[in-house]
């Protein structure tokens, strides 16, 4: 970071929002850094978060929703939080039009394990919102020559509708892919729908990716969580080979503030990124 | 090393002459409680206290603290840091376990990637004066248990012990050394040293309440979800005093205060011991009971912070003890999961 004070934002501009579900409470920011410094100082790697900072409203830390490849800008994909009390950021956030001036701080947290994922078969299985960082990784991953340095990729991603998918036009365009598996499936199709229909655990199963050489990074509802591990398990992926994302409330992002820990781990520093078998080593607080 | 001597009645001329000098925070009388406040003038600071009510870390991590301004513009927001913004200042007079606090909490705020400029800048300005304590202040105080001692200069730039007739002075860092000329001339003899040797020998010797606190490190590593938890926290009523007045809690909150086009991002003290402090925006609270809250900050204590900066976050000064509205003492939970 250009500033070195890690609690004081870079100001960006909001360039362009985009509506991405048919609930309208999921946009995607693009963020314009104020200076050049700034963006320059921004060095970030796929799985990383940054915390949006609105002045008046607080701070949400997001993971980062654009690739490193793509420059000039920053993306997060942000869902309005809060269906009884309304989350305060979020709900600011998701009233702001484009050109708007705000700030963040960041990138925080350590990515998904790049070197480690190099050279291996990659499995991506995402559900509904949670999403966002996984699209940063496929991005990075299929961009140019970075291509070469992982073998297949697999992409299991599902919704509960066809509406509530996440970056439509991608998904077209990696559909038209030749070095890409996407299996893109909702719960619950519509008229419209032409694609694959059914819970992302039993697509898991469907498509059946290969252990060998292969890593799992999987991110979702607690729920799709739950049922899709056992599917990887039996598939034969070990612990070590299972790699997600975890979410606390956190206020700081840098390992200070004292909230975010699971046993001596901080989720801000340590993670968000782990492996099953990191997981396995903390503390089994939650 | 310098060593002087000094008269024990010049004690408050000193701090007086340096609070024309710097800012000075001393112990003062305030209604029923000793506090660590500055040190106004023609004000006298009261030396002669057990200990101070709330532990003096607020110099370093005031209780509220203005991060950045901002305002509101035609041009947009403009924002201002509000880091380094601190005078020389001068800590007299704290006791040798709240000056041990400051060296834990170094390891934080002072970490190798993300350095907390608001507290570094306090910590760097000020040069922490203890008072050895030649008696145990209170049958609470277990300092020896985690790895203090009632005459220690842990974390201190000058330690003064009251030898007798004099308070013998050790000017124990460059910083404190810079403050010689305040104590007068008079060299510090070998005899006052042993004298000062044979106090703290008996002083140690004199804190009777002992826990085992590095004997459970290990069975904090394998009894997470022991029923014990299960027995703490039934009459805790989530008020938050242990923290407060704690010398080693430092967890905080963030928020936003505005008023017309002026703003400011304030930090201020949190609790893990209130609902709020882990809960969700969406309503889901990874720490839904009292249970978890207690758990969590027995375990900080004696086996995260452990696990992070090798140290126990612990400094024995009993405040926690004495201050529970509900007599919750973590003397005896600590006895109690030593033998689980």
């Amino acid at each position: 970071m250009t500033n070195k004070n890690p609690y004081i934002p870079m100001p960006v501009k909001i360039s362009r929002i985009i509506d991405e579900v048919d609930t309208h409470d999921i946009k995607t920011f693009r963020f314009e850094f104020l200076n050049k410094e700034d963006e320059a100082g921004f060095k970030y790697l796929p799985g990383q978060f940054g915390e949006l900072s609105i002045y008046g409203k607080g701070e949400s830390p997001i993971g980062i929703a654009s690739s490193p490849t793509q420059k000039g800008y920053v993306e997060f994909t942000v869902q309005r939080a809060g269906a009884v009390v309304p989350g305060m950021v979020t709900s600011a956030l998701h009233e702001m039009e484009e050109g708007a001036l705000m700030g963040i701080r960041g990138p925080l947290g350590k990515s998904w394990p790049l070197e480690y994922l190099e050279g291996k078969n990659i499995v991506i299985v995402g559900g509904g919102f949670a999403f966002t960082t996984l699209r940063s990784l496929i991005n990075y991953m299929i961009y140019g020559k970075n291509r070469e340095r992982f073998g297949s990729i697999t992409i299991i991603y599902g919704a509960r509708n066809p509406g509530l998918l996440l970056y439509k036009d991608e998904l077209i365009e990696w559909g038209k892919r030749t070095d890409l598996n996407l299996n893109v499936t909702v719960d619950k199709a519509d008229a419209a729908w032409k694609g694959r229909e059914g819970f992302v655990p039993a697509v898991c199963k469907e498509v059946a990716p290969g252990k060998e050489n292969a890593v799992a990074v999987i991110c979702g509802p607690p729920v799709m969580i739950r049922f899709t591990l056992p599917v990887f398990f039996d598939l034969g992926f070990s612990k070590a080979n299972i790699i997600t994302s975890l979410e606390m409330r956190m206020k700081c992002g840098i390992g200070k503030c004292g909230r975010c820990n699971v046993g001596s781990k901080y989720v801000c520093t340590d993670g968000p990124v782990f492996s099953l078998a990191e997981l396995d080593n903390l503390t089994q607080e939650y | 090393m310098e060593k002087r001597l000094i008269k024990k009645d010049a004690l408050t001329g000193i701090a007086k002459k340096m609070a024309g000098d710097f800012l000075v925070w001393a112990p003062v009388k305030k209604e029923d409680n000793v506090l660590f406040e500055p040190l106004e003038k023609d004000a006298e600071p009261f030396f002669s206290y057990l200990n101070s009510k709330n532990a003096p870390k607020n110099v370093f991590f005031p209780h509220t603290e203005t991060m950045m301004k901002y305002t509101r513009t035609e041009k947009g927001m403009v924002f201002s840091s509000e880091e380094n913004k601190t005078a020389p200042s001068v800590l007299f007079g704290v006791r040798p376990c709240d000056a041990h606090s400051f060296a834990l909490l170094d390891k934080l705020f002072n970490q190798e990637k993300y350095k907390d400029g608001y507290y570094i800048a306090k910590r760097e300005n000020t040069t922490v004066i203890s008072i050895a304590c030649v008696k145990p202040p209170y049958a609470s105080c277990f300092c020896t248990s985690v790895d203090g001692e009632p005459v220690s200069a842990d974390g201190a730039d000058i330690l003064l012990t009251d030898i007798g007739s004099d308070y013998l002075a050790e000017f124990m860092t460059p910083k404190g050394e810079k403050l010689v000329k305040y104590f007068g001339d008079t060299k510090a003899d070998a005899a006052a040293e042993t004298k000062k040797n044979e106090i703290a020998a008996k002083a140690k010797e004199a804190i009777k309440s002992k826990i085992p606190a590095h004997e459970i490190k290990p069975i904090l590593d394998k009894n997470f979800d022991n029923p014990f938890w299960n027995t703490i926290y039934g009459k805790c009523l989530a008020c938050g005093t242990c923290t407060y007045l704690c010398p080693t809690c430092h967890c905080f909150d963030i928020s936003d205060e505005v008023k017309g086009s002026d703003g400011v991002r304030v930090r201020s003290w949190d609790s893990c011991m209130f609902p709020m402090f882990t809960r969700e925006t969406s309503g889901h609270n990874p720490r839904s009971s009292q249970k978890e809250r207690w758990r969590q900050r027995t375990m900080h204590k004696f086996k995260y912070y452990v696990d992070m900066f090798n140290s126990i976050a612990c400094v024995g000064c009993g405040r926690c003890v004495m201050s529970c509205p509900v007599n919750i003492d973590i003397r005896k939970i600590v006895e109690d999961i030593s033998k689980l």
